[in-house]
């Protein structure tokens, strides 16, 4: 109720103001019309088979040793952007074992360990090795928006623990690749 | 005076909702997989260095002894031979051992009875080291037959696996020291890594 009455009374007043209005030449007003654009990223979606690097048995089965020639295709991140100066991460987890959770006997490891590779968005690739004790390549830094595909694969195989030592056995060794990009401050 | 409220509302609830959906990182996560299959592996046998008496020596999967019995008693002499395998089992298993005839017994054709006081199959022992474990399978030669021992290994082994042949001066399945019947002898000595 009380709205309506002020509505009412500044009709009154635009009436009123009009016909003084009508000897003078213009009028102008500006409104400003405002708006941000915040800095966001986004990772994009995986191209092909999914996103599960499988890299099948990973034994030699006539010597219970690591396979020389383990390897799996590449992922494309594609889609990926982010709209201001960004940073790109990865990191990952060796693949282990399971099932067999205990600490494996002599002559045996439960642990497989490998480089992830993140490579499209930054001059340098961002590199991670599971067995490295630092990582000081797995960020990289893109001083520019940037839209465009990531590829992520995994490379350089290697026994946790030395070359000599067999893998338990399991029917499950899983591992984990991240890659996060980020805005950078 | 109402339409310039409005469109400063507007501005506001735009400048607002960026704010509430914005990312200002992203994670892919992506698994990586594999197995490793239970096996089993024996890799050929091959004589420990110096670990051999009164034999010739190895000959692909083969020990043959050299003077079976002393030329004078006819008993049988002592021998004895160490063989080693490179070997693997990837999860806990059982090591078996089996002679197919129990000791070494003549493979020639057999006459109806053997001659009484003679030595007409010879005992041995094969002993087995292997992840930790020793066995050892007494083939005594009392009857001609499969005779085996095994023994559970309850995690994964790998390197060497030791295998020792001995036989005892005299031995034989009738009485110390009596004289062996002439022929040839032999047996096959299975040692097996499986599945328990």
């Amino acid at each position: 109720m009380t709205h309506s009455l002020i509505l009412a009374a500044g009709a009154f007043v635009a009436l009123t103001a009009g016909s003084a209005a009508a000897q003078s030449a213009t009028d102008t007003k500006s409104f400003a019309v405002v708006g941000n654009v915040p800095a966001l990223c986004s990772g994009g979606t995986i191209v092909g088979t999914g996103s599960t690097f499988d890299l099948g048995v990973l034994i030699d089965t006539t010597t219970g040793l690591l396979r020389t020639d383990l390897a799996a295709p590449p992922k494309v991140l594609t889609g990926s952007f982010c709209s201001s100066r960004s940073t790109i991460t990865v990191n990952a987890t060796p693949m282990a074992a399971q099932n067999f959770t205990a600490a494996p006997p002599a002559g045996f490891s439960r642990t497989v360990d490998y480089t992830a590779t993140a490579s499209g968005w930054t001059a340098t690739a961002a590199t991670f090795a599971t067995g490295a004790g630092s990582n000081p390549g797995a960020i990289q830094t893109r001083p520019t928006a940037f839209s465009g595909d990531i590829n992520v694969s995994i490379g350089t195989f290697a026994t946790n623990g030395g070359s000599g030592l067999r893998l338990v056995s399991d029917t499950s060794y899983l591992g984990l690749v991240t890659v996060t990009l980020a805005v950078a401050n | 005076m109402t339409r310039v409220a409005l469109l400063l509302a507007s501005v506001a609830v735009a400048t607002a909702m960026p704010a509430t959906a914005q990312n200002r990182s992203a994670t892919t996560n992506m698994p990586v997989i594999g197995s490793a299959p239970q096996i089993c592996v024996l890799q050929p046998p091959r004589l420990a260095p110096g670990a051999q008496t009164n034999f010739r020596g190895l000959s692909g999967e083969t020990l043959q002894i050299d003077q079976m019995v002393d030329s004078t008693t006819l008993a049988t002499n002592a021998a004895s031979a160490s063989v080693q395998f490179d070997a693997v089992c990837s999860f806990p298993h059982r090591l078996r051992l089996e002679s197919q005839n129990n000791g070494l017994w003549r493979t020639s054709e057999l006459p109806p009875t053997p001659s009484a006081g003679f030595t007409y199959a010879v005992p041995y022992r094969a002993e087995v080291s292997w992840a930790g474990v020793n066995t050892a399978l007494d083939a005594d030669a009392l009857s001609r037959r499969v005779a085996e021992r095994g023994v559970t290994i309850d995690r994964p082994g790998a390197g060497t696996l030791e295998l020792r042949i001995e036989i005892q001066q005299g031995a034989s399945n009738v009485r110390a020291n009596a004289p062996v019947i002439a022929g040839y002898y032999g047996d096959t000595l299975r040692i097996v890594l499986e599945p328990q």
